[in-house]
């Protein structure tokens, strides 16, 4: 790999390009004279109501730079027996023409990726719109959206590297309105790092945040980074060990003595920078902290906020009554006066896939988009193992994206 | 999952009531309410409750708490990690809700013995509603990786209406933190 990509990982597991599913049509080759109003007419008798995407002729070119066309006359029957099952209509167009019917293949459904599309129109031509959600990028990033996605996980991955000399996972929260980083954490599941009491971890917390945003450049992305390590360990298997969410139940078999290191089987990264981002939301904002003041949740403003962030929910610090409310406070992003509930709007970068229990955490703390660089065959719950992302009962879903890393990247020093 | 309650050991019911005692702290507090408590050889050593409001971390539920007070505990008694483990492969979970998809998976990466819920948990739950955590067990799928572990019993339904009632009087005397319930009442399950 030598270069950034950014790949949707959808909400269904991909069938195989090739293995689509087909059904049987009835077609014929045509005179391309009479092709306009053959279609025209079988679009009116015999309309394919459940085969939208699938086109009605196909073309192919033949010796001597003619082109042959072939037209969809109908679907074919479950039973044998074609011809007497077709309607009298298309019938008597077929005697009328003295077309020469066949039974073909087309794909059942409508491709849901370009690869599927490309396999579809082997078979039959069929057309592909590419999905439209309501969560940015699942339809492509932009150049400026792509860099900064590409910049933050160059982050996270420094992040992994520089921690404890042993690879371990690293977690970004970053608020992409203002391209600004909220929180950073490291996997704790085995760690020399010992989290100090509350109040220290809150104000180290934001003391960090306001030195990254002074140290940050326009895009909040810090330059001077060292990195110690000289490769990157996803072809040596034995240094990922140190990666809580390729290997969850491995905390219990340390053998070495961890007496004076801080571990904690179930503090991977992911969980540790929403607890990190939950602190920093509580110094920032300490009177929502009192009880009788309110905050809402809207969860079905997230489907029909229809993909803009600006309309992002935001609470109201003094007064919220009512749901219009939410909207007129969608502007700007980190003010003191608003703030977003829970992680909504926020983008998580991870390095690697989370397991199931990362991955849940960050749909209960409603982070709108998640970004990993390396698979997780293991235990991935996006996509490799299980896909939660395609779980409909839960009440909120993410976006989730796999960034393809150059090598040098990964083995790139300091 | 089990049928109702009869063929449990007769104290499931005290426990699970602790449970409840501590989902009515919860409730007290303004949170969902969720309650559990871990027990070691017919003891109680930690109990939890959900604090999802006032942390502003939507993973604090109950379990989650109970599990970091035990871990607390054992680090101040410096316990390692396998010993940790042995223990923990020895506790059972009461709990007022089925544990959901992450809690389920964090009983399964700590290794707990045994789950008894209460209600089931239609929207997250990670003990057969949603996904059926507890009995995963699988070959890892790259060498050397850990192997997985065991899953663990889950016995759900035990005083069920109980629970169900505590999200009805939460949700109806007006939640000021949470959604609206989009569902009737006596499906909501918040954990």
């Amino acid at each position: 790999m030598d270069t950034w990509q950014i790949l949707h990982i959808p909400d269904n597991p991909p069938i195989a390009p090739d293995q689509q599913p087909t059904v049987d049509v009835i077609a014929s080759l045509i005179d391309p004279e009479f092709a306009n109003t053959l279609v025209r007419r079988l679009n009116q008798i015999s309309p394919l109501e459940n085969l939208r995407h699938v086109k009605r002729v196909k073309k192919k070119f033949v010796e001597g730079g003619k082109t042959q066309l072939s037209v969809i006359l109908c679907l074919a029957s479950e039973n044998g027996n074609q011809l007497e099952s077709m309607q009298n209509d298309v019938q008597e167009l077929m005697n009328s023409y003295k077309l020469s019917p066949f039974i073909t293949k087309v794909c059942k459904y409508a491709a849901l990726s370009k690869e599927e599309w490309e396999e579809q129109c082997k078979i039959w031509p069929t057309s592909y719109h590419p999905p439209t959600y309501n969560i940015d990028g699942i339809t492509g990033f932009s150049e400026e959206d792509s860099q900064s996605v590409f910049r933050f996980m160059k982050y996270a991955i420094q992040l992994a590297k520089s921690s404890d000399n042993l690879v371990v996972n690293a977690a970004v929260i970053v608020d992409p309105l203002v391209k600004q980083v909220i929180t950073t954490a490291c996997d704790q599941t085995c760690s020399s790092y010992s989290p100090a009491n509350k109040i220290t971890l809150e104000t180290s917390c934001c003391e960090k945040l306001e030195a990254f945003i002074s140290h940050s450049d326009s895009d909040g992305i810090l330059n001077h980074e060292t990195v110690h390590s000289n490769s990157f360990p996803d072809k040596s298997k034995q240094l990922c060990t140190g990666v809580s969410c390729l290997y969850p139940w491995q905390w219990a078999d340390q053998q070495s003595d961890m007496s004076s290191c801080y571990w904690h089987p179930l503090r991977h990264a992911a969980i540790v920078a929403i607890e990190s981002s939950a602190a920093r939301d509580r110094y920032l904002f300490p009177s929502l902290g009192k009880i009788q003041d309110k905050s809402f949740e809207m969860d079905h403003m997230q489907s029909s906020s229809a993909g803009s962030l600006a309309k992002r929910q935001k609470t109201n610090s003094t007064n919220v009554h009512s749901d219009d409310n939410l909207d007129a406070n969608g502007e700007g992003s980190s003010s003191l006066s608003v703030r977003p509930y829970l992680c909504t709007g926020f983008d998580m970068y991870l390095v690697w896939e989370p397991c199931i229990m990362c991955a849940m955490a960050l749909v209960h703390q409603r982070i709108r988009r998640i970004f990993f660089a390396f698979p997780n065959p293991n235990a991935g719950a996006l996509g490799s193992v299980r896909r939660l992302q395609g779980e409909r009962s839960l009440n909120h879903h993410y976006a989730v994206f796999r960034v393809l890393v150059p090598q040098q990247i990964l083995s790139r020093e300091g | 999952m089990a049928s109702l309650g009869e063929e449990y050991p007769d104290d499931t019911h005290t426990f699970m009531l602790l449970a409840i005692e501590q989902a009515k702290v919860a409730m007290d507090c303004l949170e969902v309410p969720v309650g559990c408590v871990i027990v070691e050889d017919g003891k109680v050593i930690a109990s939890g409750r959900n604090r999802t409001t006032e942390t502003r971390n939507a993973t604090r539920h109950a379990e989650m708490e109970a599990i970091d007070t035990l871990l607390e505990q054992w680090r101040e008694k410096r316990l390692s990690q396998s010993e940790v483990a042995k223990t923990f492969s020895k506790c059972k979970l009461y709990v007022t809700c089925e544990p959901c998809i992450m809690c389920a998976a964090a009983l399964s990466f700590i290794g707990i013995k045994e789950v008894f819920y209460g209600c089931a948990n239609d929207k997250f739950g990670g003990c057969g509603s949603i996904l059926s955590l507890h009995s995963s067990s699988s070959e890892p799928l790259i060498r050397g990786g850990a192997p997985r572990g065991e899953g663990f019993k889950c016995n759900g339904g035990i005083m069920a209406s109980e629970a169900v009632s505590l999200f009805r009087s939460f949700y109806e005397q007006g939640n000021p933190n949470a959604p609206k319930p989009h569902r009737p009442l006596a499906q909501q399950a918040t954990q």
